[in-house]
């Protein structure tokens, strides 16, 4: 191709032409729907399955666990089945264990393999948890990789690394912030961020983030 | 130690320990086609016709450099291909030409739209 080829194509063309592996996707869908391997419904339900899964949800859990220790208790021991009990379904066959952080552990979560992840409470995974640095670096050295992400942890707290697989997910029950006291559960749960469930930062006061940026 | 061993004992698929340069903290949203694909990973699992773990074989047996060069849902869509022609569910021959229908059906819908 010459350098200046591209200067003949008009944007337009380009933006709605599909690509190779669009079209790829295109056809292996129709294909599978024509053999009656699945309904045509099935993905359009799906992709609304998917829709209906943030991080919002993940912050519900965390929260209800901040203010109460029955349902911290059962989250701990069980984390599908008390997540189930809360009314997440789950549509996989994935187990959930939830990781709790206290002042003498912090926990992080990867997938070093490829890009497992607590989907059915959080949605799906950003991209950088699917890229090689994240995975890589998460089990060797977590301590100067959470510092990338401004969190700091002191020497004497221990950073757990848990692995994720194709049947067994996690989720980090960040510690509840100090001054917190009076807030109600909803406003607990707006301090929960996705990064916070997935261990490269804390749950904060929102005095604390913007102090930060 | 042999001047193999290190190949053996971290294969190249395995990312777990290795150096690796700053994370960058990058995030999309997904394109339509891509929500699909990921999906159909989903149904494809639900019907017991492709797993995860057979999706992540799939992927790491694309190789290296595909592997570097796709994005993620291209790595998937290759991968689902590859496995359906592995288990006989679908022929190459098969899916070449229903791609070209898909593909001419684009192309016209596009000179609809232009008319």
């Amino acid at each position: 191709m010459t350098e200046h080829a591209h200067d003949h194509t008009p944007a337009a063309e380009l933006s709605a032409v599909p690509g190779y592996y669009e079209i790829m996707e295109t056809a292996v869908r129709e294909l599978l729907t024509e053999k009656r391997l699945f309904g045509p419904g099935e993905i359009r339900r799906q992709i609304e399955v998917l829709d209906s899964r943030t991080p919002a949800l993940g912050a519900k859990v965390v929260a209800r666990a901040w203010v109460d220790p029955a349902f911290r208790a059962r989250l701990l021991a069980n984390g599908r089945r008390a997540c189930e009990e809360f009314g997440i379904t789950f549509y996989d066959d994935t187990d959930l264990i939830v990781l709790e952080n206290t002042d003498k552990v912090h926990n992080l979560i990867v997938c070093t393999l490829c890009s497992c992840y607590p989907r059915p409470v959080l949605g799906l995974p950003p991209d950088w948890y699917k890229l090689k640095p994240y995975r890589a670096r998460a089990v060797k050295d977590p301590r100067t990789l959470l510092a990338e992400f401004g969190t700091v942890i002191p020497d004497d707290v221990e950073i757990r690394v848990s692995d994720s697989t194709a049947m067994v997910r996690y989720l980090v029950l960040p510690q509840r912030p100090a001054g917190t006291d009076a807030f109600t559960e909803e406003q607990l749960a707006a301090l929960v961020t996705r990064d916070a469930m997935i261990g490269v930062v804390k749950a904060e006061m929102p005095e604390a983030k913007e102090a930060l940026q | 130690m042999t001047q193999t061993e290190h190949l053996i004992k971290q294969l190249p698929t395995e990312l777990g320990g290795l150096d690796a340069g700053p994370i960058a903290r990058v995030e999309h949203v997904l394109e339509p086609w891509e929500k699909r694909c990921h999906a159909l990973a989903d149904v494809l699992d639900f019907h017991k016709i492709i797993n995860t773990e057979e999706k992540r074989r799939g992927v790491e047996a694309l190789g290296a450099e595909a592997v570097g060069s796709l994005s993620y849902y291209e790595r998937w869509i290759v991968a689902f291909a590859n496995i359906l022609f592995q288990k006989a569910i679908l022929t190459p021959d098969e899916l070449a030409r229903k791609m070209d229908e898909v593909s001419a059906r684009y192309q016209s819908e596009i000179i609809a739209c232009e008319r």
